[in-house]
């Protein structure tokens, strides 16, 4: 693997490695060249993706570059022509032999009860390169056994052998500086700043990256040892990235993921959420067995009676009020094959096309599949220009933002933010443009005028927007990550502003949308309007004759008018595929109001939700390594899905489910495996047409981008309509208006069924600028009115300096204040008024 | 009618007296064992009483037979059940796989696990033949505990522990006769065998008393 991080690799050179002429390139680091070429060098302190810095030495070897042979360290040498490199010879080994010697004065004999015991860099490299026996008989360095950095971290200063991995990646990688190296010499000792936890949402690869069991994670302490572990290669799931993982398990229960480099995505990076959300996977409260509503509870089925039940259901309300009459919620947990199997049995035997995997917090699937697209890479691609007009990528897809962070301090790369508050991008942006809510196309329109305009728009200073455009127009692609900052306000001025940046030439669009497969979801038809493959009802039609037994005539509705539909009582039926609306859908009166309105629901989920708990029948799915497959992420890249678990109980995969189902309804889907329906994949939906072919062939760890032809043409591009933009909103001075974005940690399924992570949601509040919040009178923390349109609750108000002026913001799905309890779906933007519990208002 | 030739040969044999004896039950002394016996196994204590199993796993790593299953657990720090961070908080040996090998006994770094002399039991259940924690654990007089399908007489139940392993540390020779093994509870620090020489001499078992 080429080292990412040093300046440019380029040119041929030859050197001399043990006696063998080889190839290498200039600026090549002489152990990456060594390593291309299978010779392994020993190291602690260096790692391909990171900054050379030689702490370890281990890594020196006998080098001759014309001087005569010396000792040097390969991490910090770069390839020169004609360089001599003698990586076996004595010298190199009595030199090996005596730095191991060294680490290991300190380093306590600890190893059958370290976590890192039979995987760990240090024992497996003194047993190679190291000396039988030490000479030191004097007592070792003693600190206190292992302190909690964080929740989810623990360090164990005894073992560390100041490598300098762990606090490099804190600071370079990850950008969070919150563990250093503190006092001198023998003293010298890895540790956070006092009181101050290693709160870093990548925490987890410090221990992943730790040469020795200095840094262990809570959640795999003492769980298991390296021997009993049998992995899989698979994809994350936990949001759109798609990070490559290794799944280990031991005795049938995931125990740790560990994250594998995929050059493409995640270069061997994970979030901690994703990391630690294995947890859930084995959770006490997994469904396990179906659940029929009778007599008013819902009680324990046979599969055969569930899927008779819920057959009974659909076929009743198609009989009594036709196909429209059922909505289908959901599909963005699934797997690219169940996706399919659902979208065949919604759509091609129960014939409606109320089916959305979103739940009104994405993109209309037409502007997804409507603009061109752009992978990760050619996002972070050198020299570009970045627009990141979405979601805090920190947040919500955290290995997009290490990634899009290395592009803008490493690779020159431009960023321009489009915001509502602040994210954990401004700080490195080239220019971050904090707007008014719901003022996202003005900016955009700013940004592509004329230049020197002069004029402040959508709450942007016209020296921030100078500084933007010049970015622009400094020459390079541009390249949007497009999503929804704030699910508060309407997503049509996403649309415009999408649509007016798509005027610039040069531009692709990198769409940030958060679960984990929408992208496969929308793309194999879960979603109104469209069909597998990437194409409209009446495009696909003709493709699908033979293998659907119908094809819905005109488009459906989408969540938030299927929503709507059954709160008026228009929807029978409604089929939660792995959704919980009440939880997700921006408007939590309306999801109420709409599980309410149905006659029945049926769910198929992983847990009992707070929506799956109103169903009539319940249906256990097999979740994540339970099940195999493939998986989108966010660029379209289609990557394997492994099992390595059993499924809780009789907990089936959703693609069985539908099969089942639509076997129930008299429809037999035509699919015995998975395989079955990848093939099937492969020839009905356009877009991945060679897709089960260019799988087998391709590496597992990159997967393969569809549509595999290449860039899609514009043509093949899906028309959607642009809302032109209404006059701008009236501003009062009394109101402040909400903007509601994720945290990394919410009380979702994974975190809140994962005990090591239970503790990190930050809680609701709602925060204000200082300015706003001085005004209220108020303390930190204490309860504030907040009058939403629809009602009037309390709730704590905090300062939070990334909300500006005039704007209100609230996180989603945390206890304390609920975002969703706030917002009205109908209306363009949620107004907020706050005021002090004694009387004074936020305005007045 | 040539089935009937079979018949015969079972018929004869009811007759004969049986191959098979029952064991030594009620029949007096047992044969005395070989000195290197491997039967069932022990968790040792400490002379403090604390486990000296740290629940590291490395027997079960090393089984052939894949018949130890161990999970290892947090110390609890107001009372600790072993030295450490960690100890063993499941541990089970399945006899209907074991071959006592020894190699969980070369293998433990504590010498926590080790093999009695008592080979002496036969179960009726599955269930029996897998070894719980609890069963393996020595007493608090570090005495293995004598469960009900066993067979064993007192003074059986005296060698077990770390000193009866075959080699000497990293298996040399200049290491025999030194103690290389921790005081466990009951029996304190055993002395080691006598060296290889002298009971070669004495052409005696050598044990240590």
């Amino acid at each position: 693997m080429a080292d990412e991080t040093s300046t440019q690799v380029t040119g041929e050179l030859t050197i001399t490695l043990n006696g063998t002429q080889v190839d290498a390139r200039k600026g090549e680091l002489l152990i990456a060249a060594a390593e291309r070429h299978g010779v392994y060098i020993p190291h602690f302190c260096y790692h391909p993706r990171m900054r050379p810095v030689g702490m370890c030495r281990m890594c020196i070897v006998e080098v001759d570059t014309g001087r005569g042979p010396t000792l040097q360290p390969s991490c910090m040498l770069e390839c020169a022509e004609g360089m001599v490199v003698d990586t076996e010879s004595d010298v190199t080994s009595k030199a090996q032999d005596g730095i191991l010697e060294f680490l290991l004065i300190n380093h306590p004999l600890d190893c059958p009860v370290c976590d890192k015991g039979g995987e760990c860099p240090l024992q497996d490299q003194t047993m190679a390169y190291g000396p039988g026996e030490s000479r030191f008989v004097e007592s070792k360095r003693h600190h206190e056994k292992p302190i909690p950095i964080s929740d989810l971290v623990l360090l164990d200063r005894e073992r560390c052998i100041l490598c300098d991995r762990c606090t490099r990646f804190a600071k370079e990688v990850a950008g969070d500086p919150l563990i250093h190296f503190i006092n001198r010499g023998n003293h010298t000792e890895v540790n956070t700043f006092p009181d101050e936890p290693f709160a870093s949402y990548f925490s987890g690869n410090t221990v992943q990256i730790c040469p020795v069991g200095a840094l262990t994670a809570t959640p795999y302490r003492f769980k298991a040892r390296p021997w009993d572990l049998e992995q899989v290669e698979s994809t994350c799931q936990t949001c759109s990235v798609g990070c490559r993982v290794a799944v280990q398990s031991s005795r049938n229960e995931v125990l740790r993921y560990v994250g594998v480099d995929s050059d493409p995505v995640n270069w061997g990076w994970l979030c901690d959420k994703g990391r630690f959300a294995f947890e859930s996977v084995n959770g006490d409260e997994r469904l396990g067995e179906p659940l029929v509503r009778t007599g008013g509870e819902l009680r324990p089925a046979r599969w055969s009676e569930a899927i008779a039940s819920a057959a009974e259901v659909l076929q009743s309300t198609l009989t009594a009020h036709g196909p429209e009459a059922i909505g289908v919620i959901g599909g963005a947990r699934l797997t690219n094959e169940a996706a399919y199997a659902w979208a065949k049995l919604a759509k091609g035997v129960l014939g409606t096309d109320n089916v959305d995997a979103q739940l009104g917090d994405g993109l209309p699937a037409e502007v997804v599949l409507g603009l061109p697209s752009a992978t990760i890479d050619e996002v972070c691609a050198p020299g570009g220009t970045v627009i990141v007009l979405g979601p805090d990528t920190k947040e919500e897809l955290p290995v997009l933002f290490l990634r899009l962070r290395h592009a803008v301090l490493n690779d020159g790369v431009r960023l321009i933010e489009i915001a509502p508050t602040a994210t954990g991008l401004s700080a490195i942006a080239t220019a971050s443009l904090i707007h008014h809510p719901g003022e996202t196309a003005e900016v955009a329109r700013a940004l592509v005028g004329q230049p020197g305009l002069g004029t402040d728009a959508g709450g942007v200073n016209s020296a921030a927007l100078e500084v933007a455009r010049a970015a622009i127009a400094a020459g390079g692609p541009v390249r949007v990550v497009l999503g929804r900052a704030s699910v508060a306000e309407s997503v049509s001025w996403t649309v415009e502003a999408a649509s007016i940046l798509s005027s610039i030439p040069d531009t692709s669009f990198l769409m940030a949308l958060r679960r984990g497969n929408v992208r496969g979801a929308i793309d194999l038809g879960l979603s109104p309007g469209l069909l597998p493959g990437r194409v409209t009802l009446d495009g696909g039609r003709a493709n699908l004759s033979g293998l659907w037994p119908t094809v819905p005539a005109t488009p459906g509705m989408d969540t938030t008018a299927m929503l709507t539909a059954a709160a008026e009582g228009h929807l029978r039926t409604l089929v939660l595929v792995g959704a919980d609306p009440l939880a997700d859908f921006p408007d939590r009166d309306l999801a109420r109001r709409a599980l309410a309105g149905v006659e029945t629901i049926i769910a198929t989920d992983t847990y009992l939700t707070g929506s799956s708990s109103l169903a009539g029948v319940v249906l256990p799915a097999a979740g994540f390594a339970e099940v195999s497959g493939t998986t989108t992420n966010l660029e379209g890249r289609v990557s394997v899905l492994s099992q390595r678990v059993t499924p809780p109980g009789t907990a089936r995969s959703d693609w069985a489910i539908a099969s089942d189902l639509a076997r129930a309804l008299g429809v037999d889907l035509g699919f015995a495996s998975v395989e079955d329906i990848l093939t099937e994949i492969s020839s009905a939906a356009p877009s991945h047409a060679g897709l089960a072919d260019a799988l087998a062939s391709s590496s597992d760890t990159d997967g393969v981008v569809v549509p595999l032809s290449g860039p899609t043409p514009a043509d093949a591009l899906l028309s959607f309509t642009v809302p032109t933009s209404d006059a701008l909103l009236p501003r009062h001075s009394y109101s402040l208006r909400l903007v509601v974005g994720r945290k990394l940690y919410d009380e979702g399924t994974a975190v809140h069924h994962s005990p090591a992570m239970t503790n990190l949601p930050v809680g609701g509040a709602l925060r204000l600028n200082r300015y706003d919040f001085d005004r209220l009178g108020v303390a930190e923390g204490d309860l504030v009115r907040v009058i939403a349109p629809a009602l009037t609750i309390e709730a704590p108000v905090v300062v939070d300096p990334a909300v500006p002026r005039g704007s209100a913001g609230a996180w989603f799905n945390q206890d304390g204040l609920c975002a969703a309890d706030l917002i009205d779906i109908t209306a363009p933007l949620t107004v907020l008024q706050v005021e002090s519990l004694n009387g004074q208002g936020a305005g007045s | 009618m040539g089935y009937l030739r079979g018949f015969a040969v079972t018929f004869r044999q009811i007759f004969q007296r049986p191959v098979t004896t029952p064991y030594l039950i009620g029949k007096g002394p047992k044969a005395p064992k070989p000195e290197r016996l491997h039967g069932r196994h022990v968790l040792n204590r400490y002379e403090d009483g604390m486990e000296k199993c740290i629940g590291c796993e490395l027997c079960a790593g090393v089984c052939p037979a894949r018949c130890i299953y161990v999970r290892g657990a947090d110390n609890p720090p107001t009372d600790p059940v072993s030295p450490g961070e960690r100890y063993g908080y499941v541990y089970e040996i399945n006899y209907l796989r074991c071959i006592h090998c020894d190699l969980c006994v070369e293998a433990c770094p504590t010498e926590a696990i080790t093999e009695t002399k008592l080979f002496e039991f036969s179960f009726t259940s599955r269930a029996d033949a897998i070894y719980t924690k609890d069963e393996l654990l020595v007493d608090e007089a570090g005495m293995p505990k004598h469960l009900p399908w066993e067979d064993w007489r007192p003074g059986e139940e005296e060698f077990t522990s770390g000193w009866v392993r075959a080699t000497a540390p990293a298996g040399d020779a200049s290491y025999e006769g030194r103690v290389g093994w921790s005081g466990e509870l009951g029996f304190g620090v055993r002395a080691p065998e006598g060296d290889q020489e002298s009971r070669d001499a004495s052409g005696s078992a050598g044990r240590a008393s």
